[in-house]
């Protein structure tokens, strides 16, 4: 590593300057303009604003629908990395293993990941309805009208639709493991092939832990994603029935779209969704460092 | 990659194959559903007319080319303010040395994942104050707000992998730091580049909840908004259905062809901006 130059420091704050605009405008400064919003009460106009101290907070912390947003969050989270840690590793080594067809399907299973969520999600929604939808209806069209179901409307099945929607969208934990299986050394696998080990279980036994590091980058990625992805609810079930699907996405942009003086209510919501993610970005950048910190 | 050394170790029994090629198949067949739903519906009462009258008769007066045209509008935004935020910072966090450098670069990063929902509040504010309700910047910005922190990570990870002696000797030189960025830096940052460019495009395909919230006019009207204000337009009726789904098979269009196109881009550029080393 060279040594550092006489004005080196000077040049890095120019390099940064256009950073340093784009963080205080829209994140220093949202920030501080939340925090002072989700003490009062306030509409979207933002005019005669009312200072009601930690009102906000508490109303918020007692709403049954906030706490079912935050544990609909997380549940959700946990599905989709269950079925990215199983289903998507699984297709990643199929794919891997030199089976024909790869770049197809490799695209298949992409292309709903990276087009517009609003649009699955819409499609989703539209394949479930219960006179119309694709799936009753083909469910019907053989014969089997006894397992049609109010897939949208049935709380139940509704928080499944959510999870399958997602499970449906896990084209990019796919991505992550097929790059690093092109990485990965293979020599492990012929030792365990030669010791008659069968195809599940050296994925299962050999190739699986070996992927650890992808799993925790996988993790922590739909983890973050899971506060995001407020389409993926909105446009499929809207949060409903009765806010059993609702996550803290959808509840959000319930209160900052809804008429009335809602604004603080919002930005209180806000304030604790942004403490809860960076937190988790705190522990992923940790995570990381420990990581480059041992490689080095 | 053959199917004989590595991987392919998995299935070089014949049986262990078939099995692998049936479930794959049958796996991706589930992933076609959605799709096949949405094309069947389309087809339906008018079949090809129904794409055919959402060109002579818009829905909710929008045409498609135009929801188009505003996503790509946007995505320029987009990207300009990525690239132009990305590249200096990347440069400086990879290869100036200062004080602090890797704190900072660790409390910037730390912003990944900021979610859009939680800051719509002040930025509906922003955006009320600065007038740029109904604007390609009023949209592109908040976007690039959000991509960012990612862009950075991207072009640190990459200045990176850059050769120190490759700058050096240019610095030596006396060219200084800003003419060692734009003749050296970029040009060998292209790569990178067009990963992030491919991918600020995609997300402003995608982005759903900027141009709903701040996007009132109806001409402004972008690809993913769209899916939601088409509806609206729309009534219960069987006609209008299918319509509809032919809509939504349209506005699909130019994310497939981007995802398809692109995917070496896409693909390159998330895994090396993956917060891994």
């Amino acid at each position: 590593m060279r040594r550092k130059l006489p004005g080196e420091g000077r040049t890095a704050v120019l390099f940064l300057a256009p950073l340093f605009l784009v963080y205080a405008l829209y994140f220093a400064y949202s920030f501080w303009f939340l925090i002072g919003t989700s003490f009062t009460k306030v509409s979207i106009g933002f005019s005669n604003a009312v200072a009601v101290g930690w009102k906000n907070y508490r109303l918020l912390l007692t709403d049954p629908a906030f706490l079912t947003a935050i544990r609909n969050n997380l549940l959700f989270a946990a599905a989709s990395i269950a079925v990215s840690l199983t289903v998507a590793f699984a297709i990643a080594v199929l794919l891997a293993s030199g089976i024909g067809g790869r770049r197809l399907y490799y695209a298949i299973f992409l292309v709903p990941a990276l087009t517009p969520i609003a649009l699955v999600a819409t499609v989703f929604s539209r394949m479930l309805q219960y006179q119309d939808g694709a799936l009753n209806q083909g469910l019907r069209a053989i014969g089997l009208d006894g397992l049609t179901e109010h897939w949208l409307t049935d709380s139940g099945w509704a928080f499944l639709a959510v999870i399958g929607l997602l499970a449906y969208l896990i084209g990019l934990p796919i991505m992550y493991y097929t790059a690093d299986l092109a990485a990965l050394r293979t020599d492990v696998l012929e030792a365990a092939v030669l010791d008659g080990a069968g195809p599940l279980l050296i994925m299962r036994n050999v190739i699986h832990p070996m992927m650890r590091s992808t799993h925790i980058t996988v993790t922590l990625a739909l983890l973050l994603g899971s506060f995001r992805a407020f389409e993926v609810v909105l446009l499929s079930t809207g949060g409903g029935p009765d806010n059993t699907t609702e996550i803290v996405g959808t509840y959000t942009y319930r209160f900052v779209t809804s008429a009335g003086s809602t604004i603080g209510y919002a930005s209180a919501a806000s304030v604790l969704v942004l403490i809860v993610a960076m937190l988790v970005s705190v522990v992923q950048v940790l995570v990381t460092r420990t990581k480059r910190g041992a490689s080095r | 990659m053959s199917a004989r050394g590595g991987f392919g170790l998995l299935i070089r029994r014949r049986r262990d194959r078939r099995i692998a090629q049936v479930m794959l198949a049958a796996t991706a067949l589930l992933w076609l559903f959605p799709a096949w739903s949405a094309l069947r519906e389309a087809l339906k009462v008018d079949g090809l007319g129904n794409f055919v009258s959402l060109f002579s008769n818009p829905l909710g007066g929008i045409p498609i080319w135009r929801t188009y045209l505003n996503s790509v509008l946007n995505g320029i935004v987009h990207t300009a303010v990525v690239l132009g935020v990305s590249l200096p910072a990347g440069y400086a966090f990879g290869k100036l040395r200062f004080r602090g450098r890797e704190t900072l670069f660790y409390a910037t990063i730390l912003f990944l994942a900021i979610p859009g929902t939680a800051i719509l509040v002040p930025l509906y504010h922003v955006t009320q104050e600065l007038g740029l309700f109904n604007t390609h910047l009023g949209i592109g910005l908040p976007e690039a707000a959000l991509t960012v922190p990612f862009g950075v990570l991207l072009m640190r990870n990459y200045a990176d992998n850059v050769p120190d002696t490759l700058l050096e000797a240019a610095v030596v030189d006396g060219a200084g730091h800003l003419q060692t960025f734009t003749r050296i830096f970029v040009p060998i940052a292209r790569p990178a580049i067009v990963n992030l460019f491919v991918m600020c495009f995609m997300w402003s395909l995608q982005d759903f909840l900027w141009p709903t919230v701040f996007n009132t006019h109806p001409e402004m009207t972008t690809a993913a908004q769209a899916v939601a204000t088409f509806h609206n337009a729309l009534s219960a009726s069987p006609v209008d259905s299918a319509r509809y789904s032919a809509s939504l098979v349209l506005l699909a269009l130019p994310a497939v062809l981007l995802v398809v196109f692109g995917q070496r881009f896409i693909t390159s550029g998330l895994t090396s901006g993956a917060i891994k080393d």
